[in-house]
């Protein structure tokens, strides 16, 4: 899997990770439910030392947490829903606010580019999201209003993060 | 307890953290741990559950920040081009979409050389119209089980 030292090498200075971290990282980001033993074997070094590695970068904080990506749609027939936001310039944090504190919302950031305001949301049913889009719409300073249906199952990328 | 209620309680405890062990659940719910166990299979299985995976801080390991690409395709292909972007490393989250794009991919960023290549990476792929960009700044989570970035 670690092809490369000279590369390893260098994040190893830059960002403290070695070459066992990144081996763990890259098993728990395909399956967070893996044991220690497992990936020990595959690393070819004891439980305790992938115990230890783990632990050190739960405590430097590189490792946030573990978790399972859900399907909203078949738990509870949810959707998922992008929003992009244009708004006239200059504008307030009471926009960011409002928006924050609609019901669903997963994520709210200021954004460059095409949008000034761009946002996930989890919304129950196509009622739903046209009503959030309208309660948006009529803000103050909000110029236009986009919303993008996210369908299938969102799909993780089986290597994110360039570790190596 | 129904059905439901434990697999609710199931999906509750392993989004906080993927790694409580089922025992630990099963206690919790005062059913045996092979009840768990196979509720877990079957949510994985029917697709409820998609992956467990670990949450890296991208600021720690050389990233700077998150950038969605709202990419248009030609009609028909999504499910081709999709295949392709979910590849990308970097990519933390892709998928189809219905409104002004097609598709929807959400990337760490170390920094602006990067960002181009990704997008020229992404315009190169064949069937591929239109990128556009989103930078994200002080983003905020406020359901970070939800959706994973």
């Amino acid at each position: 899997m670690i092809e490369t030292t000279s590369c390893i090498d260098h994040h190893m200075s830059e960002n403290e990770i070695d070459k066992i971290d990144i081996q763990i990282l890259r098993l728990l980001q395909g399956d967070a439910r893996r044991s220690f033993k497992e990936i020990a074997k595959q690393c070819k070094v004891s439980a305790d030392t992938i115990k230890n590695h783990y632990n050190v970068m739960i405590k430097k904080g590189i490792i946030r947490g573990t978790t399972i990506v859900i399907d909203p749609k078949q738990l509870e027939k949810k959707y998922l829903v992008f929003i992009g936001i244009q708004v006239t310039h200059p504008y307030s944090d009471q926009i960011l606010n409002m928006v924050k504190r609609i019901s669903g919302m997963c994520v709210v950031t200021r954004a460059i580019g095409r949008y000034d305001i761009e946002a996930i949301a989890i919304q129950d049913d196509i009622e739903k999201i046209g009503i959030t889009k309208s309660t948006i719409s009529d803000f103050q300073q909000v110029k236009n209003v986009d919303v993008d249906i996210l369908v299938d199952k969102p799909l993780l990328c089986p290597k994110n993060f360039e570790l190596d | 307890m129904d059905a439901d209620k434990i697999d609710i309680a199931i999906i509750d405890a392993l989004k906080k953290d993927a790694r409580t062990s089922f025992r630990e659940i099963a206690r919790l719910l005062k059913v045996s741990p092979d009840t768990i166990s196979n509720r877990f299979e079957r949510l994985k299985k029917e697709g409820v559950i998609i992956n467990s995976t670990v949450v890296i801080d991208p600021s720690l390991i050389g990233y700077s920040f998150i950038t969605r690409f709202g990419i248009n395709v030609k009609p028909a292909y999504s499910a081709q081009v999709l295949e392709k972007i979910i590849q990308l490393p970097s990519v933390i989250v892709a998928s189809k979409l219905v409104g002004s794009h097609d598709v929807i991919a959400i990337s760490v960023v170390k920094d602006f050389p990067h960002l181009c290549g990704l997008r020229d990476t992404i315009l190169e792929m064949p069937y591929v119209e239109k990128v556009e960009v989103g930078m994200w700044i002080e983003t905020m989570e406020l359901c970070p089980h939800y959706f994973l970035i």
